[in-house]
């Protein structure tokens, strides 16, 4: 077996392919493995997420069935999920606990907090239905098998499991613009936002988008995190999980290579047969799998004439081109926001920091990007990882990691590396609205603009979700309708990235479900 | 009152028309109350000034079901449609003309791009497939998927039977159509920008949507569903104007019997013992009926015309929940002589079709971000039809009407919608600057104007939020969710009370699905199955035949 790219879903991959008793090598392009899920040091002895900083959406069972606590995974969550500033010196807090967040909305508005619980429900209802996905290969629409119908049957039994009026709900929930969908419930628009920015994140799209409650939905799927969301740290950031399932895979057997290239992947007669390395080097496999992103993988790596030009054609649509940037500081102190007012100390500060001052706020910043600027007010998430995970940092210092939309990665005149430092600036000056110093404490500072993550990450447009994750790019038609089922067109070659269902975030579950599709294949030819 | 009818059909609209048609056919004895003084509803032609008949609302026809057509034989009855052909879309340096001579529109788009002519009618293509699969969904009654009854499911699954026989890229392009937004789904196709705009601005209409917004791509599809009398894409203007399909409709449902009140405004539905028993106009008068079939929107139907205790809460806050964003004006001018556009001047063909003011998809895009933010479009986009050319009847000879249908005008202004009552001439004003952009001369031409917002729309034409479609065609608002999921059936939680208008499967335009599926669901509730076939000329709804055609 030949693992094509180290990010977290390839180590998946590859640890269940281990398991299985295949032999295994992985692949990785860089030095470091995890691709996305990544700890940099930005100064000496400080370290910082550099693109994901969560990683609370990991399949619970792959964390078991890979044994990654022995491979000293540790998993860190705060009590608080959201702390929302707003504009005018007050701020939303989001608490794990629905009942504490609704006691403290209900200071303001009463109707509101029950809002928040009927919501809160609602989405656990309904993530909870859609966690059932998660695990599953999408039906294959091209040649509906029997196994296809057994799937849709489960997914029928499921479906009629929900109470009937959640089971419309869903239906009628799924294609609604998030702005609609959380919007309608509550008279402050500043919850709604917190609430709905999750719908966009890592997206292109703004909340009246319709689609995006989806996004929301399967945000929330199998985390069990309800309207707040889940803000889990890996203590030693996210290269921790990497480095853990780099020694899940090793422990079981596969090998792994950094610093190793693929070129491309070769094939006999319609059939992968493994891949050259840009050194030259070739190496045979049983069945190539690849955690590059679809528009890589069968565009660059695979021989043009495997795919023909219809289906080309179809790869070369893809939409996959991102409006995420990351912008990292190393603080020399802790900095103050206004609303996490002293007593608290920095409690309401340990998990996502939400900068969305309403609906129409992130509207205006995806406005921006549809004419190829970068947001003139961006839409921010930031993490202080270095609370909960001291250790990320010499003592008094404090990271900040901060996932910036919307910054598209076709700009309508001038180029993303002339543009770098103007993206650091203008994160720096919103911030400076709801965390008044802050500027003065940045030590130093990284910026990814989405050329750099698709440079030094390989995802090709930018996007970290290697798709867009719109209605046209789910479930059985992600990448494509008729290879949903992990199986490329290229027999023997597999797609187990963030660009097969269900799609991006740090889950591995792309990892583990075309690992389950490799190993019955292989075993059922033996 | 001791008069006594089988069923009283509430709004005498295109589709309230419909039903009552068909049910009369059946040999029913029916009743229509219209509140206003003219049958048609958004179908309606008037002289609103002296000389000059406009199509006051809708302005085109091109999805009327060719069945209600042959069944109610209305040929016989006065329609007669007209063609138009063709799309203008003036710009700044130079224009985009597409026509139904297929060469001449490839020589057009050659100027442009040629690769964007060779893919033109490989998208012709693939489009007309798509067109020829999805038309049946149109005449199905929609499935409840989350009932415990598979029998309604049937026609869903001879749909996916047939969806997995087509070729793998057709299924791939049909997933699409359902899910993407139009300027993304044409990019897949086309390079040259003006045309994306002008082709992708059919699947924004009635919406509160831009055109790089999700969901909007399938009414591309609209285009190439288009038929009238059997001939496919065809689309065109009634002689007499929209009102003369009502008209027609009208007539072929008091020839068979139906009576049709004028200025009878109804003020609620009667319910005795958990049913619907008849209607109280607003004068006080009583009239009961078998059932009553209500045409206009959900909102008036079970807000306005019901006591709240009629129905259960859970269904009423379904009914709350239904959006009805309006989104649309219409401008309609009287013209001392027709207008001239800088880039193609002179009278001529051009102008027999649509003009279609969308330079650019920034140009659609902008105006749909005035609109989020609660201001008409500045620089709106503009449909716009010159119904004399093709009709001379409607206007004094040598003078001309122009039909402009406006986005975006939001119902909901920043201020509020009675603000439209300040804003309505400054709206009217920029749709005639927008135009005069690219038609200098057009201000001096008008001899007359009525604007009509969507705060007009609701007050005259009984459209709630301004919504053209009596509630948005947004995705999760179609077909089994149509108008609130559990009840896209046309029966309503009251029985003896059915929704046959837009605001049921499929939904808007002048279509007539709604009315006639409607009518015949009810026939079919009363056991009369077996007379469906008698009285449709293609089968029964949901029967397949039209699949299988």
């Amino acid at each position: 077996m030949i693992v094509v790219g180290g990010g977290h879903n390839g180590l998946v991959a590859a640890g269940y392919l281990s398991r299985a008793g295949l032999r295994t090598l992985v692949l990785e392009r860089r030095e470091r493995l995890g691709g996305a899920a990544d700890t940099v040091e930005l100064e000496p002895g400080v370290r910082v997420p550099a693109v994901a900083h969560t990683v609370g959406r990991l399949r619970p069972a792959i964390v078991r069935d890979l044994r990654l606590s022995d491979w000293r995974l540790s998993l860190v969550q705060p009590e608080v999920r959201v702390f929302a500033p707003q504009p005018d010196g007050a701020a939303i807090t989001l608490w794990g606990d629905p009942l504490r967040t609704a006691a403290e909305l209900r200071a303001g508005s009463p109707s509101d907090a029950d809002a928040y619980l009927a919501l809160d429900r609602q989405i656990r209802v309904l993530s909870g239905f859609l966690a059932r996905l998660l695990s599953l290969t999408p039906p294959d629409l091209r040649s509906p098998s029997l196994g296809d119908a057994l799937g849709g049957l489960r997914l029928g039994l499921g479906f009629r499991g929900l109470a009937r009026s959640d089971a419309r709900l869903l239906l009628r929930a799924l294609p609604m613009p998030v702005a609609d969908y959380v919007g309608g419930s509550f008279r402050d628009p500043a919850i709604a936002a917190a609430i709905a920015a999750r719908g966009i994140q890592y997206t292109g799209m703004g909340p009246r988008a319709p689609g995006t409650t989806a996004v929301l939905l399967t945000d929330s799927a199998g985390t069990e995190a309800g309207a707040a969301g889940q803000a889990v740290f890996a203590r030693g950031g996210p290269g921790a999980l990497a480095e853990a399932l780099a020694n899940a895979v090793r422990g079981a057997g596969g090998e792994i290579r950094t610093g190793a290239r693929v070129e491309w992947i070769t094939s006999r007669d319609g059939r992968a047969t493994g891949v050259a390395l840009e050194s030259g080097e070739e190496i045979g496999a049983r069945a190539v799998v690849s955690g590059a992103d679809p528009k890589r993988t069968l565009l660059d790596l695979v021989e043009p004439s495997v795919l023909g030009p219809s289906l080309a054609w179809r790869v070369g649509n893809l939409r996959a081109e991102g409006a995420i940037a990351k912008v990292n500081l190393c603080l020399s102190g802790l900095p103050r926001f206004s609303g996490d007012t002293l007593e608290d100390g920095e409690r309401r500060i340990r998990g996502r920091i939400v900068v969305a001052p309403g609906i129409d706020a992130l509207e205006r910043a995806a406005d921006d990007a549809k004419y190829g600027r970068l947001s003139e007010v961006p839409y921010l998430e930031a993490t202080i990882p270095s609370l909960l995970d001291p250790g990320l940092v010499p003592e008094g210092r404090h990271v900040l990691s901060v996932i910036v939309q919307y910054a598209p990665y076709r700009l309508a005149d001038g180029g993303w590396d002339a543009r770098r430092e103007q993206l650091g600036d203008r994160v720096i000056a919103t911030l400076e609205r709801y965390a008044p110093g802050i500027g003065g404490l940045v030590t130093a500072r990284q910026i990814l603009t989405p050329l750099d993550l698709e440079r030094d990450y390989g995802m090709t447009g930018g996007h970290p979700y290697h798709l867009e994750p719109g209605l046209d790019q789910m479930f059985a038609w992600r990448p494509l309708l008729g290879f949903a089922a992990y199986r490329m067109p290229l027999e023997r070659l597999y797609l187990c990235g963030a660009g097969a269902h269900p799609g991006g975030g740090i889950t591995g579950a792309p990892g583990a479900n075309a690992a389950r599709e490799v190993i019955h294949d292989l075993r059922g030819r033996r | 009152m001791t008069e006594r009818y089988d069923a009283i059909v509430i709004g005498g609209g295109h589709n309230g028309l419909t039903t009552a048609a068909y049910l009369a056919r059946a040999g029913w004895r029916i009743l229509v109350l219209e509140r206003r003084h003219v049958v048609g509803g958004a179908a309606v032609t008037e002289e609103v000034l002296p000389g000059y008949r406009f199509s006051v609302c809708s302005y085109v026809v091109s999805l009327l079901r060719p069945e209600i057509i042959r069944d109610l034989d209305l040929a016989r009855h006065g329609l007669e449609i007209l063609p138009l052909d063709g799309t203008f879309t003036p710009l700044h340096e130079g224009y985009l003309w597409r026509t139904n001579d297929h060469s001449h529109t490839l020589r057009e788009l050659r100027r442009w791009s040629r690769s964007d002519a060779e893919a033109y009618e490989e998208y012709g293509r693939l489009m007309l497939e798509m067109a020829r699969f999805v038309k049946p969904i149109l005449s199905i009654v929609p499935p409840d998927p989350t009932g415990l009854d598979p029998r309604p499911l049937l026609p869903l699954a001879g749909l996916v039977r047939q969806f997995t026989r087509l070729p793998e890229d057709q299924r791939a392009v049909f997933v699409q159509l359902m899910t993407m937004s139009a300027a993304d789904f044409l990019d897949q196709w086309f390079e040259t920008d003006a045309l994306k705009a002008t082709m992708s601005a059919s699947g924004i209409i009635g919406t509160f949507l831009g055109i790089r917004s999700p969901g909007t791509a399938y009414v591309l599809l609209h285009h190439y569903m288009g038929e009238i009398d059997g001939a496919f894409r065809a689309w065109g203007i009634p002689r007499g104007g929209t009102g003369a399909i009502s008209e027609a409709i009208a007539s072929a449902a008091r020839a068979h019997g139906a009576q049709i009140r004028t200025e009878a405004p109804v003020a609620r539905i009667l319910v005795r013992g958990g049913r619907a028993t008849g209607v109280a106009l607003e004068s006080g008068e009583e009239i009961e009926a078998g059932l009553v079939a209500s045409s206009v929107d959900p909102h008036l139907t079970f807000l306005r015309f019901l006591e709240p205790d009629a129905l259960e809460p859970a269904f009423l806050s379904e009914i709350r929940r239904y959006t009805f964003r309006g989104s649309s004006g219409k401008v309609n001018l009287a013209l001392d002589g027709l207008p001239e556009f800088t880039s193609l001047p002179g009278p001529g063909e051009h102008l027999r079709g649509a003009i279609s003011i969308s330079p650019s998809i920034e140009y659609m895009e902008r105006a749909y971000d005035d609109a989020k933010y609660g201001r008409y479009s500045r620089r709106p986009y503009v449909d716009i039809v010159i119904p004399t050319l093709v009709d001379p009847s409607m206007a004094p000879p040598g003078k001309h009407v122009m039909s402009c249908f406006v986005q975006y005008a939001p119902y909901q202004l920043a201020e509020g919608p009675q603000a439209w009552d300040e804003q309505r001439e400054a709206f009217g004003d920029s749709v005639v600057a927008a135009i005069a952009e690219f038609a200098p001369g057009l201000p001096g031409l008008i001899v007359g104007r009525q604007v009509l917002t969507p705060l007009d729309l609701e007050r005259e034409f009984g459209l709630t939020g301004g919504n053209i479609f009596q509630g948005e065609l947004s995705l999760e608002q179609l077909f089994f969710n149509r108008p609130v999921p559990g009840w896209a059936r046309y029966r309503t939680p009251l029985r003896g009370l059915w929704m046959c208008g837009s605001a049921t499967h499929p939904g808007g335009g002048i279509m007539g699905a709604p009315g006639r599926l409607a009518a015949l669901e009810i026939l079919r509730s009363r056991g009369l199955g077996d007379r469906i076939r008698e009285l449709t000329s293609v089968g029964g709804p949901g029967s397949g035949e039209e699949a299988a055609a």
